[in-house]
């Protein structure tokens, strides 16, 4: 493609402006790059266009050319274009400066190993020491704005790779020079001043001396390599800035840990009198530049070095320039007492508090000097850094004239007002002298001033806003101060009576504020808007307000009120909002005369949407404990951002009402056997893993087997807390082990329902077993005899071979039979006679051990039972 | 101490962005620095037409404010100087300057070189001054000696060139853009090698020095017994001087008559090269004794090429130059006026005009006036509701005027009359327009052989003085009225 012509470029260059991401995207974006480093070396395009070319470069390197390999070819090309311009004097030459150091920069490529970086910095080097390179670049008029644009470029590099320019300190040195500059001052001193700076920083970190950098004098166009040595350092990347005002004592050592020899020490301090020396010189701006670098340079180091700085001070102190007395401040942060007398200081305060209210600067320069007052940098602080404070040189007379006053911009008076309230907080603690006016009543008179205006009926939102910012502002800074904050009330209980419809401001001013002005606030408003006939044309803002400010306390006043109300609220919006009162009721715990309200509402609101939140209202409040309906009508934890409060609301209810299934936080588990009593009964061991309240157990055995159980109820568990075991009586229709199927329902600590399906328990054959009952002494064997015979014809009767463990005879009837042993005469014979609810009996003759095991005779009246004795005693010898 | 971008938009209610970027300008290797400075708390820089929206809404200059909008209206988003956190994709960009002056908001965003979270207090920031320094400079050139649309967009289409120059990297280097322009055109001459940098060059032709003195009077009069009146002299001492040489050093000093108010707050040009320490210290916040410093107030300088101000001060005179009350008062339909201005013996009784404009808010128009004025005349504007007195050149020879009148409204139509949050109900002021040539209230003037000049060649001195009121109000003493902190200090 050739060349484009200048309007289509002016076209694609406002394109481009216009959305530079919307551009790249689209068909003519990915060109872009390369179009413009081939159309700068167009003949057809003017200079301007050119230029204008190279601006769009210089803001938008990145997405030109997205990647390093890329940008380093752009700042090749940029390169090979300079040195294509023919010798006559061009416009091109110092953008094309600017935009390969730009490109260079943003695209990441400078570095020791970049063949564009290593063609640059020479070029830069030698242009601002004022020798070409012996190239001639550019015609002789325009060495100088080319000397200081290489100057800048090279500062701007050393900002981006700190110790770049580490190496030519001495060669900057000298072209600043003592027998007058070498080249154009500004650039050469702010570009001595980062390079010293960043010097001090590297070589303080790595534990370094100046080894001589100060005096080095490096030729530029000696044709070496460039020096990264200081660039390359382990700790020269850059780093966050420690400011003045934040650095600690140990990040101070830091840099005393550079000691220089006294050689160094005089170098260091004759480089840094000569940028001062000239820095008359220099843009104020530039100075204050120049200041900042100096004082970041050399705070922390040793030496009589802030002393250098004293004689600039009272040029500095009486100027109007706002870079120059923050400088001076950032001086006194970094310096304090070494540089500043308590003399100096209450000067300094004395400048500042005039620069903050002079009629002569405009306003954004006021509200910062307001800032840096609040801010000062004291030698002897006293309160916590970090937050605005009086200084405590600054006495409340020399306030004076920054005080408020309606007649200020907004935010002047913001400014001036916390000011006047550090006064007043000041004024509390030294008790009151009664002598003229006291902050205290003047800040009462201009609140009700302001609430005057913002009563202003069709005023701008923006008086009503500053009105409550203000009164946040008072309630903030003096919460502790009745005699504030009952004005404050009375005051605020006196707007909304003037203007309800204010109310959102009053709701966010209560969201807003402590519990100091919040309660008693809440309270009087409450008042405010009970009091009132329910047909106010506000009664929706009315109906806002009390939702925010209802609670138990004046529940007549506000239930009949609401009565009252809900006759005129004729449209959805205003049900709405009174059903939002209601709800606000319902979470306080207001529970009687509310229910007839609701029960009103129910039927004689207009919109149906309207009678079923009522009725639902009703039903819940008739239907949940006070708690549980606190948490149901709690805001919901699932609030999606743009759904309607109702949709909100209904998802509350949801997940309140509706019964969660939950992994269960409970372990259930059988206990020791209890064989006694009519039935067989389960003993549980539970344990939870976090709180459980109104537990509800609830089991099923499959099929007919068993009767139907019973749940069981607890109300508190707790991890941690030993319970005691829960008891769960059986009732078998037939002798016969089986599962029991179990469901846990429960309420969690945040008042959700939740539901659980536990682990099924099994119930043994053994668990079923009940002794009979003990016959009287000495009639034990007839009693057994007598069992035994009558078990036959009916039954049957059956040999066993029962296998003992190592334990033996005794031992094994002493854990699993001792409950049922009729007659025992250990260790050759004992009989046992065991019942199995519902009717069934099970008898056992056990003879003479053997080796290995004992004959068992058993006899039962159910047949069906044989095969689960069988495996119960053959089972016994390895259960535990 | 730079910045990582500067805009320049221009206010316009009533369409539907309410605004307009005219100039922006972006500095991607602060922003690569800022990445790395700011760390996880960086936020990128936006493109123009999100940081337009957010800018706007933050500074309420959007048309839709009807309803409250809590990331706007909240009360605890406090806002106490020029500086702003924008929301911005979902996060805050954060410190971005920006303030509203004759329909251009001006804003940037300097770089902070810590993390961002914890904010870092204003103070400790060295780019937020270099910031407002930058837009000052820019404001400043738009507006100096622009007359009309067409010179600012003029003057809006150098800028891209002028920031080249003034800030190629996002570093300033000049706020003085006009200083920058000259730059240019003077880059041809070849510079001597102390050139200070803000000089663009050398001056050729003949050497005159012109000083003039203009000082402002505001006041506040209530005629209350509890509340005292304010008044306040406010100089500004401008200079321009052509002469010869790299550096020409000059001296100016201002001198008071015997009985003259002493100058106070003393602001300098950072061209003065030194300052007495009387004239540092003389401040309007400590206490008047009569020690205080009368002068001569000796301003050593070299001057830079164009028009300067090398000092601003303000004095306090023991009476104001016209004291008067007004009042006013409701009877039913009517409103009745009663004003009296009366000019002080030592003032010079020669305006180049003077004029008492009588507003009436938040009423409708006027329909019917009946007055009388011992002096001058009274002209209405009936839809304005504005009444304006002209009292002309001078004050009769009891020095003492007076005007009565009864005004009385039509309905009130809120599109056409004027709206204002101070006066309510019977809160009402006048306000004094009148400017005196060749006096100034303090007796301060800069006498020609006062003037020393070390430079080739006698300049060609010429002196002028002039005395204007700003801000002279006198309120309605029949109401309440808003005061300051001062004026209750009786």
């Amino acid at each position: 493609m050739g060349p484009l012509s200048r309007e289509t470029w002016a076209q694609r260059l406002g394109a481009f402006r216009a959305s530079p991401s919307a551009f790249m995207a689209g068909p003519e974006g990915e060109d872009l790059g390369r179009d413009l480093l081939s159309d700068l070396r167009s003949e057809k395009l003017s200079e301007q266009t050119k230029v204008s070319l190279l601006a769009l470069s210089l803001e938008y390197p990145a997405e030109l050319w997205p990647d390093t390999p890329a940008a380093e070819a752009a700042v090749t090309s940029l390169l090979d274009t300079l040195d294509l311009l023919p010798p006559r004097s061009s416009a091109l030459r110092r953008p094309l400066l600017l935009a390969a150091t730009t490109a260079l920069v943003a695209g990441g490529a400078l570095g020791p190993t970049s063949g564009a970086s290593l063609r640059l910095l020479p070029l830069l080097l030698g242009l601002a020491s004022g020798r070409a390179l012996g190239q001639g670049i550019g015609p002789s008029s325009e060495q100088r704005p080319l000397q200081a644009t290489a100057c800048e470029c090279l500062r701007e590099l050393e900002s981006c790779k700190p110790g770049l320019l580490g190496g030519y300190l001495g060669l900057l040195r000298g072209l600043l020079g003592q027998g007058g500059p070498v080249g154009p001052v500004q650039p050469l001193s702010l570009l001595l001043a980062l390079a010293l700076r960043n010097t001090l920083a590297i070589q303080a970190r790595a534990r370094a001396s100046l080894q001589g950098l100060l005096t080095a004098r490096v030729s530029p166009t000696g044709g070496g390599p460039w020096n990264w040595t200081l660039a390359e350092e382990g700790d020269a990347h850059l780093q966050p800035q420690v400011s003045p005002w934040l650095a600690s004592e140990e990040e101070e050592c830091g840099l005393s840990a550079l000691e220089p020899s006294p050689e160094e020490a005089l170098e260091l301090r004759a480089a840094v009198a000569q940028l001062l020396d000239t820095s008359y010189l220099l843009t104020p701006v530039a100075q204050a530049q120049l200041l900042w670098q100096l004082g970041w340079a050399l705070r922390g180091l040793r030496g009589q070095l802030p002393v250098l700085f004293k004689p600039q001070l009272v040029r500095l102190l009486g100027t109007a320039q706002l870079t120059l007395l923050h400088a001076v401040l950032a001086l006194k942060a970094a310096f304090g007492e070494a540089l500043f007398t308590a003399q100096d200081e209450a000067l300094l305060l004395h400048r500042l508090i005039l620069a903050a209210q002079h009629p002569a600067l405009p306003l954004p320069a006021h509200l910062f000097y307001l800032h840096c007052l609040l801010s000062f940098p004291e030698n002897c602080p006293l309160g916590p850094t970090g937050e605005e404070a009086l200084p405590l040189l600054l006495e409340p007379q020399l306030c004076c004239g920054l005080l408020p006053s309606l007649l200020l911009d907004p935010m002047a008076l913001l400014a001036r007002l916390h000011l006047l309230c550090l006064l007043c907080a000041e004024d509390e603690e030294k008790e009151e002298k009664g002598q003229g006016q006291s902050p205290r009543r003047y800040l009462e008179e201009l609140l009700a001033s302001l609430w005057q205006r913002a009563a202003l009926h069709g005023g701008p939102r923006a008086l009503a806003t500053l009105c409550f910012q203000a009164s946040y502002l008072v309630a903030h800074c003096l919460a502790g101060q009745p005699t504030v904050l009952r004005p404050l009330i009375r005051g605020l209980a006196h707007l909304y009576r003037a203007r309800p419809v204010l109310a959102p401001h009053f709701v966010d001013l209560l969201d807003q504020v402590g519990s100091e002005l919040g309660e008693p606030l809440r309270v009087v408003l409450q008042q405010e808007v009970v009091s009132r006939p329910g047909g106010d044309e506000a009664l929706g803002w009315h109906l806002q307000m009390l939702a925010k400010v209802a609670d138990r306390d004046a529940q007549s006043a506000t239930l009949s009120f609401l009565q009252a109300a809900a006759v005129h609220c004729t449209n959805w919006g205003l049900q709405q909002a009174l059903l939002q009162v209601c709800r606000a009721l319902l979470r306080a715990g207001v529970g009687g005369g509310l229910a007839d309200l609701l029960q009103a509402l129910a039927r004689q609101l207009e919109d149906p949407d309207g009678r079923d939140h009522a009725r639902l209202y009703y039903i819940l409040l008739s239907h949940l404990s006070a708690p549980k309906l606190g948490v149901a009508l709690g805001p919901s934890l699932v609030v999606p951002a743009l759904a309607s409060s109702l949709v909100a609301e209904n998802q509350g209810f949801a997940a309140t009402l509706m019964v969660q299934e939950a992994p269960a936080p409970i372990q259930l588990s059988v206990g020791a056997r209890r064989a006694e009593g009519p039935v067989p009964v389960l003993q549980l061991q539970v344990e939870v893993l976090e709180p459980v309240y109104s537990l509800e157990l609830r089991f099923r055995v499959e099929g007919q087997l068993y009767a139907p159980l019973g749940a069981v109820h607890v109300p508190c568990l707790c991890p941690g807390r030993p319970a005691r075991p829960l008891l769960l009586p059986l009732q078998p229709r037939r002798p016969a082990p089986t599962q029991l199927d179990i469901r846990a329902l429960y309420t969690t600590t945040t008042g959700l329902t939740c539901y659980a399906h536990l682990p099924p328990l099994p119930v043994n054959f053994a668990d079923l077993f009940l002794p009979f009952p003990q016959p009287p002494e000495g009639a034990t064997l007839g009693f057994f005899e007598e069992l035994w015979e009558s078990c036959l014809p009916k039954g049957t009767e059956s040999r066993l071979w029962c296998p003992l463990g190592p334990q033996g005879l005794e031992d094994l009837v002493s854990r699993h039979l001792e409950p049922f042993v009729v007659v025992a005469q250990p260790p050759t014979s004992y009989h046992i006679a065991i019942r199995l609810p519902p009717d069934s009996r099970l008898l056992l003759r056990l003879e003479k051990a053997q080796a290995e095991g004992v004959p068992v005779v058993l006899r039962t009246d159910d047949w069906s039972v044989l095969p689960l004795v069988g495996d119960y005693l053959r089972g016994l010898a390895t259960a535990v | 101490m730079a910045q990582r971008a500067v805009w320049l938009i221009s206010h316009e209610p009533g369409t539907p962005l309410c605004g307009i970027v005219r100039f922006s300008r972006r500095y991607p290797t602060v922003e690569k620095r800022a990445k790395v400075f700011n760390g996880a708390s960086y936020v990128p820089i936006p493109e123009d037409g999100p940081f337009l929206k957010s800018l706007l809404f933050e500074l309420r200059l959007l048309d839709e404010d009807k309803d409250f909008t809590e990331s706007r209206d909240s009360c605890s988003r406090i806002n106490k100087t020029s500086i702003y956190g924008l929301p911005v994709g979902g996060e805050e960009l954060w410190p971005v300057v920006a303030f509203l002056k004759n329909g251009i908001i001006y804003a940037c965003v300097p770089l902070v070189e810590q993390t961002l979270s914890p904010r870092p207090p204003l103070i400790s920031i060295s780019a937020i001054s270099q910031g407002f320094e930058l837009l000052f400079g820019v404001q400043d050139f738009l507006y100096s000696g622009q007359k009309n649309d067409t010179e600012l967009n003029t003057k809006l289409s150098q800028l891209p060139d002028l920031l080249l120059q003034a800030c190629p990297f996002g570093t300033l280097l000049d706020a003085n853009l006009q200083n920058s322009l000259d730059s240019i055109n003077f880059a041809s001459v070849t510079h001597p090698q102390k050139q200070p940098a803000w000089k663009a060059g050398t001056y050729k032709g003949k050497p005159q020095v012109s000083i003039s003195i203009t000082e402002k009077v505001k006041s506040m009069q209530y005629d209350k017994q509890d509340i005292a009146d304010t008044w306040q002299v406010v100089g500004t001492v401008t200079c321009k001087c052509d002469l010869e040489g790299i550096m020409p050093n000059v001296t100016i000093s201002l001198s008071l008559p015997t009985n003259g108010s002493p100058l106070q707050d003393i602001l300098v040009h950072p061209c003065v090269t030194s300052l007495d320490s009387a004239i540092l210290t003389s401040s309007s916040i400590d206490a008047m004794d009569d020690s205080a410093f009368s002068g001569p107030y000796k301003f050593p300088f070299s001057p830079p090429l164009e028009s300067f101000n090398l000092c601003y001060y303000t004095s306090q005179v023991p009476v104001p130059p016209i004291l008067g009350f007004y009042q006013m008062k409701e009877e039913e339909v009517q409103l009745k006026i009663m004003v009296n201005l009366k000019l002080h013996e030592s003032v010079k009784n020669n305006f180049e005009f003077c004029e008492a404009h009588i507003p009436f808010y938040n009423r409708g128009p006027i329909t019917q006036v009946e007055y009388k004025v011992s002096f001058g005349q009274l002209e209405v504007f009936r839809e304005k509701s504005l009444l304006i007195w002209i009292i002309g050149q001078k004050f009769p020879k009891s020095m003492e005027i007076s005007l009565s009148a009864t005004i009385t409204f039509g309905a009130k139509n809120h599109a056409k009359q004027p709206f204002d949050h101070i006066c309510i109900g019977g809160t009402a002021y006048l306000k004094l327009h009148f400017r005196i040539l060749d006096y100034t209230l303090t007796g301060c003037y800069a006498d020609q052989h006062s003037v020393q000049v070390f430079a080739s060649g006698k300049p060609k001195i010429s002196t002028h003085r002039k005395l204007i009121s700003s801000e002279y109000y006198i309120w309605n003493s029949k109401a309440p009225a808003p005061v300051t902190y001062g004026s209750l200090l009786l």
